[in-house]
């Protein structure tokens, strides 16, 4: 509890009017070229998931023996796998459930998590002492163990999947909530609007949660990261996206059995998940610098004064 | 029937596989080291006269033989044990520890008179009394294969050398079920009595088991005394190599002279390279699929036709065998003596959604379950989706770990299903269990009446040419009637040194090095 404490800032420095943030944080954060790169990946990923299975050269699962494992070419961009399919459609294809999952499951952590960061971090007391233990009881388990244990009891499948990474990543969120919690709580402009007898529903929503936004989408941008290399190591073990649904976990999976004949089917899949997470890692990382305030008025400054 | 204990024995093996598969990477670094450039000639070192290391996929789980249900103990309880009598490599039953047999004229009893002067590696004779111990004990402790005695009535030793079996009806498929494998070898009492059975096997057999170092190795040497007369190889090491690419490697580099861990997708490269003998021998094996007929529309013959004619075996078995499988649409392969030509089905989608058409049947959606322990069925499941889809089949791929698998076909929540059945020799271990009504292992719920008619028939006919037009008929019958949709007969596929000879890789994948040399 105390680190959280340690963590105030001054408040000068703390309030950030909600209103001002708006229209130059994109810009802020597209001024840094690194960020750039990654949102542009975002964009190209998010854009396939979005229209991949209609651009698609190929059905994702259309198999035809005769063409099995053979190497890139005008044809097969990516090559072919020892189905015969086309590994350029199914690298496409896949980035849906990829993004899919990241989504649905990082939705699940953001709103428990928050919920329960905002609950313990606002009432404090006793509430807050059950709720974080809690807390660290589901954050003792190493991340992956415990999806697979969730996995096991709901049985394989894309929405276990999901829910399993939803959960073991609902505690980072929570800590991530109650931290700023603490901290806003105990501003001026908090304690004077409870001075003025407002309802502790109307100043979680109006002044609490809008001033820990930065944190928790810096946190959202990392864990859908985290989330999308679950999901693929999931896959990889058999639990998550069943076959034939394409999947990057899945396709290197498959690819094991032909590491020294056919390198296009690792690779690919392999370069999806590297790419999309590293995206995922710079834009949370610029976002970071842009949200904090203290690096925002820096970052402002070096941009002409703004 | 023959085989819920012959299909554990093969998921162990694949269990092994998969796990190995993680490997791969670190193996083919292995192998890239350059290896396997200078040292293919370093096996003829003098190795020759001191016997040879042959790896197999895993490590036997215990080597009492009327218990263990692994292939890799039967791989070297091959040697170490006799059986009264044993199949040659066509499968036929040859006199081995019996020397000859009389049936009466009732076919109720049988008499087997034993070579005489037949030693256990210990040096205590072997006597009826050994046969009749050996087969109580599987039939009172219910033992593994306990199911190959069912139609025993009882058994004695008349005298040190004359057994007699008594059965209760006419059995011609008794030699194949008391001497199919050495899951029914003569075993010693006192080396049962002992415990000693389970890692000191004590037989009659050619070799005999000196080590078993867990983990690492099983030694056997040359039983000299061996009533066959004593084997050419001095001495065997047995490795327990998982991984395919390690253990084709390590053959090539010249530590092991035979193995039968090769994946199936480096054969064709194994069969240009001139370092190695690789020989891929069709298998009694076979693979199909079964439609749950107690759930509608599978009820309906058309609808099962109509998909027996959607798929394409041929593509179906180059994806799960690299074109080392046997396509065949009956479940005995072209090498048995119980071959019948069969051969209705081909890829027709048109004749496929007639038979749809005419059964009423319209956007169908149905699930094929298939298992993850078997990776190739979850490879072909989705070729046979892709198939279905052209005549308006939408299939769902379900795969469950073999036990839930298991489970859920004998409960028979499945609309379709994807297996094999290993080790059958005589036609009544391919058809009866799984076509019979209510047969032990009629999943699919088959029933017909002509059928089970022939089935009994074929049980208690002696008369070979009269079984064999029995089981054809029966087999017609079942195929056209797609109570099974067979699919393919998969090989066995083993790799040795040129240097190895004598040696014959068997369609029942029986290892015996009694006829082997090196040199």
């Amino acid at each position: 509890m105390t680190d959280a404490i340690e963590t105030r800032q001054d408040p000068a420095d703390d309030v950030v009017p909600v209103a001002e943030r708006g229209p130059g944080t994109l810009r802020l954060l597209l001024r840094n070229p690194v960020s750039l790169v990654g949102s542009v990946v975002l964009l190209v990923v998010v854009l396939a998931a979005l229209v991949g299975p209609w651009i698609a050269p190929y059905g994702v699962n259309d198999t035809d023996v005769s063409r099995a494992l053979q190497g890139p070419s005008g044809a097969h961009w990516f090559g072919t796998d020892d189905l015969g399919r086309d590994v350029f459609s199914r690298v496409l294809v896949a980035s849906r459930v990829s993004v899919e999952v990241a989504l649905v499951s990082v939705g699940i952590a953001l709103v428990v998590g928050v919920g329960v960061g905002l609950v313990s971090g606002y009432l404090g007391g006793i509430t807050d002492g059950v709720l974080m233990r809690v807390v660290d009881v589901v954050f003792a388990f190493p991340v992956l163990l415990l999806a697979l244990a969730i996995v096991a009891v709901l049985g394989p499948g894309l929405t276990s999947a999901m829910i399993a990474i939803g959960v073991v990543y609902t505690p980072i969120f929570a800590r991530v909530a109650r931290a700023s919690t603490l901290s806003v709580r105990s501003e001026p402009y908090v304690q004077a609007s409870r001075t003025m007898g407002t309802g502790n529903t109307y100043v979680v929503w109006h002044h609490v949660l809008p001033n820990i936004s930065g944190p928790v989408i810096v946190q959202t941008s990392l864990s859908l990261a985290f989330a999308i290399l679950s999901e693929a190591a999931l896959s990889f073990l058999g639990l998550g996206v069943q076959p034939p649904r394409p999947s990057w976990g899945r396709m290197l999976f498959d690819a094991q059995d032909f590491v020294g004949v056919a390198w296009w089917l690792s690779v690919f899949p392999g370069a999806a998940i590297l790419l999309t997470t590293l995206a995922f890692n710079l834009v949370g990382d610029g976002l970071g610098q842009v949200l904090d305030p203290k690096r925002r008025t820096q970052l402002a400054a070096q941009a002409g004064g703004r | 029937m023959s085989t819920t204990s012959q299909r554990r024995s093969r998921r162990t093996r694949r269990l092994l596989a998969l796990g190995a598969a993680t490997l791969l990477a670190a193996g083919l670094a292995a192998c890239s080291s350059g290896k396997s450039v200078d040292l293919g000639d370093a096996g003829d070192s003098g190795d020759t006269s001191q016997g040879i290391t042959v790896a197999i996929a895993g490590e036997p789980d215990q080597l009492d033989p009327h218990k263990t249900t692994s292939y890799f103990s039967f791989e070297v309880l091959e040697n170490v044990y006799d059986t009264l009598v044993e199949p040659d490599e066509n499968l036929q039953m040859q006199p081995s520890l019996a020397e000859s047999w009389d049936v009466s004229k009732d076919q109720l009893t049988w008499t087997f008179h034993l070579r005489q002067g037949v030693m256990f590696q210990d040096g205590t004779p072997m006597t009826a009394k050994d046969v009749v111990y050996s087969f109580d004990r599987i039939i009172d402790d219910k033992l593994a294969t306990a199911y190959r005695f069912s139609a025993v009535k009882d058994i004695k030793a008349l005298d040190d050398d004359t057994v007699e079996i008594d059965v209760t009806a006419p059995s011609p498929n008794l030699l194949s079920s008391i001497g199919g494998f050495k899951g029914v070898a003569i075993v010693e009492k006192k080396n049962v009595t002992s415990g000693d059975i389970t890692t000191h096997p004590v037989g009659t057999g050619p070799y005999e088991l000196t080590d078993f170092t867990s983990g690492d190795h099983i030694d056997l040497e040359a039983n000299p005394d061996y009533w066959g007369g004593a084997p050419s190889i001095p001495s065997i090491r047995y490795r327990f190599i998982s991984e395919g690419s390690t253990a084709v490697a390590a053959l090539k580099a010249g530590e092991i002279q035979w193995t039968d861990s090769i994946p199936p997708q480096q054969v064709k490269a194994l069969q240009g390279d001139d370092s190695v003998d690789i020989d891929v021998v069709p298998s009694n094996d076979y693979w199909y699929l079964a439609l749950n007929e107690k759930r509608k529309p599978f009820d309906d013959v058309r609808v099962r036709q109509a998909i027996a004619y959607a798929i394409d075996r041929d593509a179906i078995a180059q994806v799960t065998s690299y074109g080392t499988a046997k396509v065949n649409e009956l479940a005995i392969p072209e090498e048995s003596a119980w071959y019948t030509a069969y051969d209705t089905y081909s890829k027709d989608d048109d004749k496929a959604e007639q038979l749809l058409d005419e059964a009423g049947v319209k956007n169908l959606t149905m699930e094929l379950m298939v298992s993850s322990d078997y990776p190739e069925t979850v490879k072909a499941a989705q070729v046979i989706a892709d198939e279905l889809a052209d005549v308006g089949i939408t299939l769902k791929i379900r795969s469950l770990d073999f036990g839930t698998w298991l489970d859920e076909q004998n409960k028979g929540n499945f609309d379709m299903l994807y297996m094999g059945w290993l080790g059958n020799i005589d036609p009544d271990d391919y058809y009866y269990s799984q076509h019979h009504t209510g047969g032990s292992s009629n999943a699919q719920g088959y029933s017909n009446a002509e059928v089970d008619t022939l089935l009994d028939e074929g049980r208690t006919t002696t008369d070979e040419t009269e079984r064999k037009e029995i089981y054809a008929k029966a087999a017609t019958q079942i195929a056209d009637d797609a109570s099974y949709i067979y699919l393919y007969n998969p090989s066995v596929i083993q790799a040795y040194s040129p240097d190895l000879s004598g040696y014959t890789v068997r369609s029942d994948r029986a290892i015996r090095w009694v006829d082997a040399s090196m040199g």
